[in-house]
């Protein structure tokens, strides 16, 4: 099926196996492998892009039903070659182990901030709550989206 | 100013944030195949044969592997008791058979993966079932079906502790306390599931782009297997999603290599998350009957011990974990009596082996257990029963011999108690304070207390020592400084932290330093990734080398090069009667407090503050330090209340994360506070101990303790998981009332 959708602001026109999850299509077929794939059950979140704003798991997702949208993955968020901040939030904070959680976790951030311009410790915790980190535990992102929050006008 | 004790920021937290930085499934070859692997449908059984004909004929298959395919059909890190590829054909004793759920049996190599997938359906592996075996205690008794050639009763290993006069031992105690442990699996669950490609590099060498703990490792065993010299296999690390220990052992390394040897096209692998649980080990489940007797003024007098360790399938680390517990069973306390037994057995269930803590959380939530149990009994303060009994420079450790100097669990305990808010220092005696307890009469809260030490660096007489190289560039002045060095980056930091140390060594500013790490074709061993070592061994040869770069530089050689190979002060075995050794030479200690609310009618533990004592010798990015405190804080809550790997007849029945649950941002302590002491190591770089499996250790048992002060029941079963609690609280008549 050919399918057209604008990623981090370029579109791309493609012919894609319906069955093709969006992950794959933007792993394997785009090569953005910044969006990682960390489970088979819809539960990690490393694989979170943005889809038309929202955060979107896209191992739960169609490439075909992407068709129209504007997906954002983690490959297009700084601007201009300069840090979001939340990706500075999280470089500065020390919100990062190994890192394979990193981009799902800034991804969901950024869209969790969107809806929640002041967010309180307690309401970070309730909207992190899809993504796993095994190495962290957790404190420093929670300190990495504070600060971002904050340096956002927040 | 220095740069030991900076927060320098990771050198890798850029390409991190940005997705750039390649973990090994994002790396890919023009030409690449991709690899399946058939597992063993059987728990114990005997492969009579394998047809593969109907999947070599499925369109796209380029080549099934099997056992008559591997030149040297064995492998393990100890000991190599695990063929690569179980089948008939293969020249290796015992390779026609399978132990576990876990052996591999084929490898098809296709165009794509999913025709891999399919073909891989096609294979037709004829078993003829042998008994099996799944509980240690049943597996050690006479006439258990035996797994392993020359290992009789499946004792895989038994270590002896013999101290004092256990005869006359029990009769100078006021207080005996008894109690049986369990702790159980725990799944790492390192974020990225295995995976990695295997090729032939530009000069010809068997090379494989994986994931692990340790390059040179690696590369000895796919050495091994291929029976290749080990100058022509190659070993590379990209970033690495995550470890713990269970990228220690082999997962797709040797099989990996052998395809890309045999079709000399690039071969790739992905796992999927529910391969990587039922297919890689796991922490070893251990048994514990413990009783410690102890003096009206708390003074210890004797313990026993017999500890029973489930090693799975095959050895895996399974001999040094126990040979661990041995020790960790005792606590970090002097005791004057002592007999413990410790085995490591083979079963039919999934091998175990490392995973952070390498068998002392298991022994700490004995010993800690324990000492909780004790101080109630005696009526005494938990606190002030350890400060009776701590080990110090001049007593003597369970094995019988003094600890390396530098002994800090006193004042570790006492920094802990101090810091927590829970307890009050008067006249030199410590006093817990009251908590204060919620409206609801269904919830209760409680605060507990465990102290522990962990070893630093292989212990019992294994080779230590780790390698690293620095040259100095430049002409008149400096112009960088570079570093060679095999340390695997797993998310702990290891990189940034060698950068600094080097930086320091020589006298430059960080921006100076350029490290080449984690390739076989560019540094010397150092070593892996485990035992809280790196810091310790990678700073000591790196000041080793840096001093000798400098002289030459000095001497105006260009560049100036020094390659170095630090070795620790030598270690020794167990005597296999009396346990006696001198097991380590350097050691990390730690001490918490918790502060827990149990929720009586559903059993929910939720644990609401953690304080963390650590000494680290020295912390040489205190930032990066936190993170691992904060790290292994939640790794151990998620061991001690949540995570419940179920294990039937040597088959995983939970191998999700939907069904396997780890600690998200929700679950997590209100509150982490780490203490971070700096009692220096005499012979750490700058000072520096390990540190990074030492926060593991305390947890479990100081939630059971908590929940005790909470419920006053003791529950010596991990995981604490909702149903065994308030299944505990009702048998012992709590919350009847309200259900
Ligand atoms: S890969 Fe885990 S949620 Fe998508
Ligand atoms: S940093 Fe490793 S999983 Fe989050």
């Amino acid at each position: 099926m050919k399918i057209s959708v604008k990623i981090n602001g370029k579109t791309v026109e493609r012919d894609v196996d319906p069955r093709m999850l969006l992950v794959h299509f933007l792993r394997d077929e785009l090569g953005l492998t910044g969006t990682k794939v960390g489970c088979d059950t819809s539960q990690c979140g490393s694989c979170t892009v943005h889809l038309n704003g929202e955060a979107l798991k896209s191992c739960t997702f169609f490439a075909v039903q992407a068709d129209g949208a504007e997906i954002t993955t983690i490959e297009g968020l700084a601007a201009n070659g300069s840090l979001h901040p939340m990706q500075e939030g999280f470089w500065e904070k020390h919100g990062l182990q190994c890192g394979y959680c990193t981009p799902g976790m800034i991804m969901a951030s950024v869209a969790f901030l969107k809806k929640h311009a002041h967010p309180t410790e307690e309401d970070i915790r309730h909207g992190l709550e899809g993504n796993l980190c095994r190495c962290t535990g957790y404190h420093n992102i929670v300190a990495a989206v504070k600060a971002a929050s904050e340096k956002m006008g927040g | 100013m220095s740069l030991i004790g900076k927060s320098v920021i990771r050198t890798d937290a850029v390409g991190k944030v940005t997705g750039k930085t390649p973990y090994p499934s994002d790396v890919n070859f023009e030409d690449q195949l991709w690899m399946k692997i058939l597992f063993s449908a059987r728990s114990h059984a005997r492969i009579v044969s394998i047809d593969t004909s109907e999947a070599l004929a499925y369109p796209g298959v380029i080549a099934v592997f099997t056992a008559v395919d591997v030149p040297q059909n064995s492998y393990g890190l100890i000991m190599p008791d695990q063929p690569v590829l179980c089948g008939p054909g293969s020249d290796q004793a015992g390779a026609d058979i399978v132990r576990c759920y876990m052996d591999n049996v084929a490898l098809v190599v296709a165009e794509t993966e999913e025709i891999a997938a399919a073909a891989r359906d096609l294979i037709k592996v004829e078993y003829e079932d042998l008994p099996a075996v799944y509980d240690p205690y049943e597996a050690m008794k006479d006439g258990a079906p035996q797994l392993h050639l020359n290992t009789p009763k499946n004792i895989l290993c038994h270590y002896r502790i013999r101290k004092g006069d256990m005869g006359s031992a029990w009769q100078q105690a006021d207080v005996v306390v008894e109690g049986e442990f369990h702790t159980a699996y725990q799944e790492h669950a390192f974020l990225q599931p295995e995976a990695g490609i295997g090729y032939i590099d530009d000069e010809g060498r068997v090379t494989v782009l994986v994931a692990g703990q340790w390059t040179h490792e690696d590369q000895e065993q796919i050495a091994h297997a291929l029976s290749l010299p080990l100058e022509q296999v190659r070993v590379i690390y990209p970033a690495v999603g995550g470890a713990f220990g269970g990228r220690e052992d082999m997962s797709v390394q040797i099989v990996l290599a052998l395809a890309a040897y045999k079709l000399r096209r690039p071969v790739k692998i992905i796992w999927s998350r529910e391969e990587s649980i039922k297919y890689h080990h796991k922490r070893h489940p251990i048994s514990i009957k413990a009783k410690w007797g102890a003096r009206k003024d708390g003074k210890l007098v004797a313990m026993e011990a017999e500890v029973v360790g489930d090693a799975g399938g095959y050895a895996y680390t399974s001999t040094k974990v126990l040979g661990n517990t041995n020790m960790m069973v005792a606590g970090p306390y002097e005791i004057p009596n002592a007999h413990i037994d410790t085995y490591a057995v083979y079963t039919n269930n999934i091998p175990t082996g490392a995973f952070r803590g390498f068998g002392g959380p298991q022994g700490a939530f004995a010993a800690e257990g324990m000492m909780n149990r004790l101080a109630d009994a005696l009526g005494m303060d938990p606190v002030e029963v350890r400060r009776v009994n701590l080990l110090t420079d001049d007593k003597l450790a369970i094995v019988g011999t003094p600890m390396p100097k530098g002994v800090t669990i006193g004042p570790v305990v006492e920094k802990c108690a101090e810091e927590s808010g829970y307890w009050q220092r008067k006249n030199d005696t410590f006093e817990r304070l009251p908590v204060e307890q919620p409206a609801d009469p269904a919830k209760r809260r409680g605060v507990g207390f465990a102290c522990a030490f962990k070893n630093v660096g292989f212990s019992f007489g294994a080779p230590e020592n780790c390698w690293g190289t620095i040259e100095i560039h430049g002409d008149a002045t400096i112009e960088k400084v570079v570093v060679r060095h095999a340390a695997a980056e797993v998310g702990q930091g290891t990189h940034t932290v060698i950068m600094q140390m080097a930086a320091e060594a020589v006298g430059v500013p960080m921006e100076k330093v350029e490290l080449i790490a984690s390739d076989t074709a560019f540094t010397d061993n150092s070593g892996s990734v485990s035992a809280s070592r790196m810091t310790f061994m990678a700073g000591n040869a790196i000041r080793g080398a840096a001093e000798i770069a400098v002289q030459k530089w000095k001497d105006e050689d260009r560049p100036a090069v020094g390659v170095y190979q630090y070795r620790p002060p030598k270690t020794t075995p167990y005597d296999p009667k009396t346990g006696r050794s001198e097991p380590n030479f350097a050691y990390g200690y730690v001490a918490q407090i918790v502060e827990v609310e149990v929720d009586i009618e559903t059993g929910h533990v939720d644990l609401i503050r953690v304080i963390s004592a650590n000494d680290v010798g020295r912390a040489v990015n205190p930032q990066q330090v936190k993170g691992q405190i904060e790290g292994a804080v939640v790794q151990a809550q998620g061991y001690a209340i949540m995570e419940n790997l179920i294990s039937m007849e040597g088959r995983i029945l939970n191998p999700y994360l939907s069904t396997y649950l780890i600690p998200t941002v929700y679950d997590i302590p209100k509150e982490v506070k780490s203490v971070i002491l700096e009692y220096a190591d005499p012979i750490g770089p700058w000072g520096a101990r390990g540190m990074a499996e030492m926060p593991f250790l305390p947890l479990a048992p100081a939630i059971a303790d908590a929940i005790h002060d909470a419920t006053g029941i003791w529950i010596d079963r991990l995981p604490l998981t909702p149903d065994r609690v308030v299944k505990t609280l009702r048998e012992n008549g709590i919350g009847v009332a309200f259900s």
